[in-house]
């Protein structure tokens, strides 16, 4: 009696459980399978209806006529740049107020907890007309320079982690005479994958997905990112081309899930181990 | 990640930015380049149904100039302004831009417009050539801020089709009128060509208004162009009391036009329901006919070749129904204006007058893309669509009669962002025509600087 | 990042101090050498914080300096600044659409963190069971994360569509009329929270998961011996210990609620009838539409104290049950 109720409870979580993970992923799905439609049978058939037959010409068409190469290119590039940036320079200042002693150290370190909860949007205008006095509207450094050198969060993320690394490690290299830069690279980092690892994928998805600095910043071509790229093929195309839309949205959302799924294991663990302590 | 692989990649990101911050990253993007004395414009449009034509006329240009390049930058209508305004608040905006009366005064007051009146004068450009209306549009203050691009007007496009078999003429659906009490001879045809499943009309006993399966028309725009602003003409609305004065839309005349054209959704069920035709993410008026959604709709001439694409000359034009006060239609046109702020002045200049020219006007007007600003070029547009079939002449005849235009004012920003929201709901049935007429009309007055 | 609160009582991480050990006085050539290694250390540390504390000041602070001052001007950008005064404030003050965008804003917020915090943690309570497969259901439930809102905006669309969309034939299996969801001013903000539920439960679970599994497996045991019921023993002792994780994910959601913006702005800019222009769009839309940047200012700072206000609330409720080593 208590094994059949303990069954058909465990049934009923994993069902639950599947339920959820397939509300998890239809979104996706749905892209996907739109994306690989005809053109005609896009608004004939039900959304789940399977593409058949499947055609990779919506793809071939958004890449090649509609720009999404480049748009996917230039994003890579910025989301590469900013989370390399993010985590070296985070990694530095976390490292400072981690373990230094310093006059100023906690001033700054309570500057960089009560700026985390500014508002993007508000610093959106006095960037902007930075950005347009160092002549860097519509550039790569205009996009990627407000992120690059680290952000609050991302030195609070690094430094808790550095602080429950045991002190013995460095002070024994301390001895043995090594630098701060040695100790930083030899120990802290390697000790800090997960942490880094975290912070990596956190910079680069948010970077990967960001709309409104680039919407402000970037208007040519030659700077346009995929966020940007996807809402103008929206507004211009969504009614009498939905087909290139779809198949544009696709390309926007798999490269992330591709890296996600291809690090998996790391990630989830890595999120999961920094909320550990 | 080993120490030394780490090592490496500090230091490519390192070099990166250094990389890019002395070359490619801090050159902007937008500037226009000139390399080995070759100079790149940049020209900004919002319609793609007008690129292919635009780009024929371009490819002739570049031909006769080596060392110019143009490049298009489209922007769909509801992205440009924001696009373009904080471009030039940037100080990138594009060379040369399609212009529109609505913001025109705007930039003329912000002198990001450059003046091309010495420009004309240097190169003795004759500007008689163009209908004086259209060139007025674009002065203030004696200064030129733009050659005439083109002219339209807003008409009846119809499913040839549908129409035959509703047993209308073109001449019938032309010559219709409606009014406020029973929608008069104009809602009549559209029963006629409102069909439900059940093969019923609204007009008859159990029409289902839910299971519609062809509207009589489909109405749809994003600041009253294509839609109200016509039937306010026909209902003697004036949108603004003088030019440069006030909006008077919350006029009992506006009202009425503003709610007629809701009555047409909402009480007499022969028009596209505006969950479907909405902006911003609703479907396009070529689209709606396209799909066989509606027999008729109310759009402008721009439009000719989006229909052409997908009707292939089984549509054909009418002109608008009469109102209570009589014909009336939106009359407006575009310029090709020079931005006050771009480097490559004179090529940009070669540009405009391109693009101003006869010849160019001619390969336009050959793609049977958009009226001429040159009013000798009229009698060739209309050839070139009687080549396809299709007798335009419902523009021109409507153009030579009442027309409005858009108001000219220093807040049509303000106008646009309040506008499609508010009528949207007036459209579901959500607002009263008069409150939605009041709040934006207060906030747009608010806006006039 | 959870792991700005750790528990005092249980972490045996606290207070592994930064104070200099307690040396006794020596002799003044160590004391020399000391000073020297001080300075030395100082110097190293703004060596390695400069960077960081450049990004920080340039993109940052100084922004929220300008703010402020633009807040007082009348701007577009373009022509010469005009000094207002507080006149952008007091029009916020009597402007209608801010506080229906402010509205929008809270109830957007309300939809959103109680509905997305309880599903996330039951689903953690789930998950926190050794499941077979646990971790591939991990792994599907954070892909929603990483979606980018504005290439999701057609399927939602679609989704929500009042003929065709999936919704409302799901929906119709139960004999439901569904409405015409995002041309309603009813449904269109509820549908906008439930696509940001669906974008963060999962991200949301993992921290409070990672909270759950922190939670030693001895305290349950001692419960268990004490004849403790699963009720007892979720109120007793996983909620006040899973309070940490609770504190971080209820401040960074709300903190992120307040700020939506992509969704709005691909799926509905604002409508209908304004029912969904939050303050994040309408401070976008007076900035980079209208391009009325003091007044947009003025709104980005009242955004801002709102923010902070909440924040400080829920650090004051948490203050009272936690203690949390921010040191």
């Amino acid at each position: 009696m208590s094994s059949l109720s303990t069954a058909v409870r465990r049934t009923t979580l994993y069902g639950i459980l599947a339920a959820g993970a397939l509300l998890s992923i239809a979104p996706y799905l749905l892209t996907l399978n739109g994306a690989l439609k005809r053109p005609s049978d896009l608004l004939s058939t039900d959304a789940w209806a399977p593409a058949h037959p499947a055609t990779s010409a919506n793809f071939t068409a958004v890449w090649n006529q509609y720009g999404m190469s480049s748009f996917l290119l230039h994003t890579l590039a910025v989301a590469v740049l900013v989370t390399v940036g993010q985590m070296v320079f985070s990694a530095l200042a976390a490292y400072a107020l981690a373990r230094m002693e310093f006059p100023g150290r906690d001033w700054i370190f309570w500057g960089y907890l009560a700026t985390m909860m500014v508002p993007q949007m508000i610093t959106l205008v006095p960037l902007f007309l930075m950005m347009r006095e160092l002549n860097m509207v519509d550039t790569y450094a205009g996009l990627i320079l407000p992120t690059f050198l680290g952000t609050p969060y991302g030195v609070f993320l690094v430094r808790q982690h550095f602080r429950t690394i045991p002190k013995d490690l460095e002070a024994a290299a301390r001895i043995d005479g090594a630098s701060t830069w040695s100790i930083l690279v030899r120990i802290m980092l390697p000790l800090s994958r997960p942490v880094l690892a975290t912070l990596a994928i956190i910079t680069f998805v948010n970077t990967w997905n960001n709309l409104i600095w680039p919407l402000i910043i970037t208007n040519s071509d030659r700077t346009r990112v995929v966020t940007v790229g996807i809402s103008a093929l929206q507004g211009e195309h969504v009614s009498d081309l939905p087909h290139i839309v779809l198949a544009g949205a696709a390309l926007a959302l798999l490269p992330l899930i591709a890296v996600f799924l291809l690090f998996q294991r790391h990630i989830v663990r890595s999120i999961a181990l920094t909320g550990l302590k | 990640m080993s120490a030394t692989s780490r090592r490496v990649l500090a230091a490519t990101a390192t070099s990166a930015l250094l990389l890019c911050l002395t070359t490619a990253c801090g050159s902007s993007g937008s500037e226009t380049s000139s390399s080995g004395g070759t100079v790149t414009l940049r020209y900004a449009i919002w319609d793609a149904v007008q690129q292919p034509a635009l780009q024929k006329s371009i490819d002739v240009f570049e031909q006769q100039h080596p060392k110019i390049k143009v490049k298009i930058e489209l922007n769909a209508w509801a992205q440009y302004w924001s696009k373009l305004q904080t471009q030039m608040a940037g100080r990138t905006a594009p060379d040369v831009f399609w212009d529109h009366v609505a913001y025109f005064p705007q930039f003329a007051q912000q002198n990001v417009l450059t003046d091309l009146t010495p420009y004309i004068k240097a190169d003795k450009l004759d500007t008689s050539i163009y209908d004086p209306k259209l060139l007025a549009g674009w002065q203030q203050d004696g200064k030129q801020y733009g050659l005439p691009k083109d002219w339209d007007t807003i008409a009846q496009v119809y499913n040839k089709t549908m129409l035959e078999k509703a047993g209308l003429t073109q001449s019938e659906l032309g010559g219709l009128s409606w009014n406020t009490t029973d929608g008069g001879t104009f809602v009549k045809a559209l029963q006629k060509l409102t069909v439900d499943a059940n093969g019923k009309h609204p007009n008859e006993k159990g029409f289902d208004s839910k299971q519609v399966k062809q509207y009589g028309l489909a109405l749809g725009s994003s600041n009253g162009q294509t839609d109200w602003w016509d039937a306010a003409a026909q209902n003697g609305c004036k949108l603004q009391d003088k030019a440069w004065g006030k909006w008077t839309i919350d006029q009992p005349s506006c009202v009425e036009a503003i709610q007629f054209v809701r009555d047409l959704r909402l009480k007499y069920h022969v028009a596209v329901p505006a969950s479907v035709t909405n902006t911003p993410n609703g479907a396009s008026l070529p689209q709606v006919m396209a799909r066989k959604q509606a027999a008729v709709v109310w759009d402008g001439s721009w439009d000719l070749n989006a229909y052409q694409s997908s009707m292939k000359g089984n549509f054909g034009i009418a002109e608008l129904p009469g109102g209570p006060v009589g014909k009336g239609t939106v009359y407006n046109g575009l310029s090709n204006a020079l931005y006050a702020g771009g480097k490559h002045p004179k090529e940009a200049w070669e540009l405009v007058k391109w693009l101003g020219s006869e010849e160019s006007q001619k390969i336009i007007v050959s793609e049977g893309s958009v009226w001429p600003g040159i009013p000798t070029l009229n009698k060739d547009y209309v050839a070139v669509w009687k080549q396809r079939g299709v007798d335009v002449s419902g523009f021109s005849k409507e153009a030579e009669g009442t027309t409005i235009g858009y108001p000219l004012t220093t807040s049509s920003a303000t106008y646009s962002v309040k506008v499609q929201d508010a009528f949207n709901q007036v459209w579901l049935g959500q607002q009263s025509p008069k409150a939605a007429a009041d709040s934006v009309n207060e906030a747009s007055n608010a806006a006039i600087k | 990042m959870t792991d700005n609160m750790s528990v005092a009582v249980s972490s045996p991480l606290v207070d592994r101090g930064h104070r200099p050990p307690a040396v006794p006085p020596g002799a003044p050539a160590v004391e020399r050498h000391r000073r020297r290694s001080r300075i030395r250390a100082t110097v190293e540390a703004y060596v390695l914080l400069a960077p960081s504390l450049a990004g920080l000041a340039l993109f940052l602070v100084a922004p929220i300096v300008g703010v402020v001052v633009i807040s007082f001007f009348d701007w577009n950008l373009m022509g010469a600044p005009h000094f207002v005064g507080l006149a952008n404030y007091r029009e916020m003050m009597g402007d209608s659409e801010v506080w229906r965008a402010m509205r929008n804003t809270t109830y957007y917020v309300v939809l959103n963190i109680p509905a997305q915090t309880v599903l996330a943690l039951l689903l953690a309570l789930a998950m926190n069971r050794k499941l077979r497969g646990g971790k591939a259901f991990r792994v599907l439930f954070v892909l929603p994360w990483m979606a980018m809102p504005v290439a999701l905006g057609i399927v939602w669309s679609w989704a929500f569509d009042p003929q065709h969309g999936v919704v409302n034939q799901f929906l119709a299996l139960f004999g439901v009329d569904g409405p015409a969801w995002l041309s309603s001013t009813t449904w269109a903000m509820p549908v906008l929270a439930s696509v940001n539920i669906w974008q963060y439960t999962g991200y949301t679970m993992l921290f409070l998961l990672a909270g759950l599994q922190a939670i030693p497996e001895s305290l349950y045991e001692a419960a268990d011996m004490d004849g403790a019921g699963p009720v007892l023993r979720f109120f007793r002792i996983t909620l006040p210990l899973l309070r940490p994780s609770m504190f971080f994910v209820l401040v960074t959601n709300t903190i992120g609620s307040f700020q939506m913006f992509d969704t709005v702005y691909v799926m509905t800019q604002g409508g209908p009838g304004g029912s969904t222009d939050t303050m994040n769009y309408h401070i976008y839309q007076q900035a980079f539409q209208l391009f009325r940047t003091g007044y947009a200012s003025a709104l980005a700072m009242l955004l801002f104290a709102v923010i902070l206000l909440v924040t400080a609330v829920q650090v004051l409720y948490f203050r009272k049950r936690t203690v949390y080593d921010f040191s």
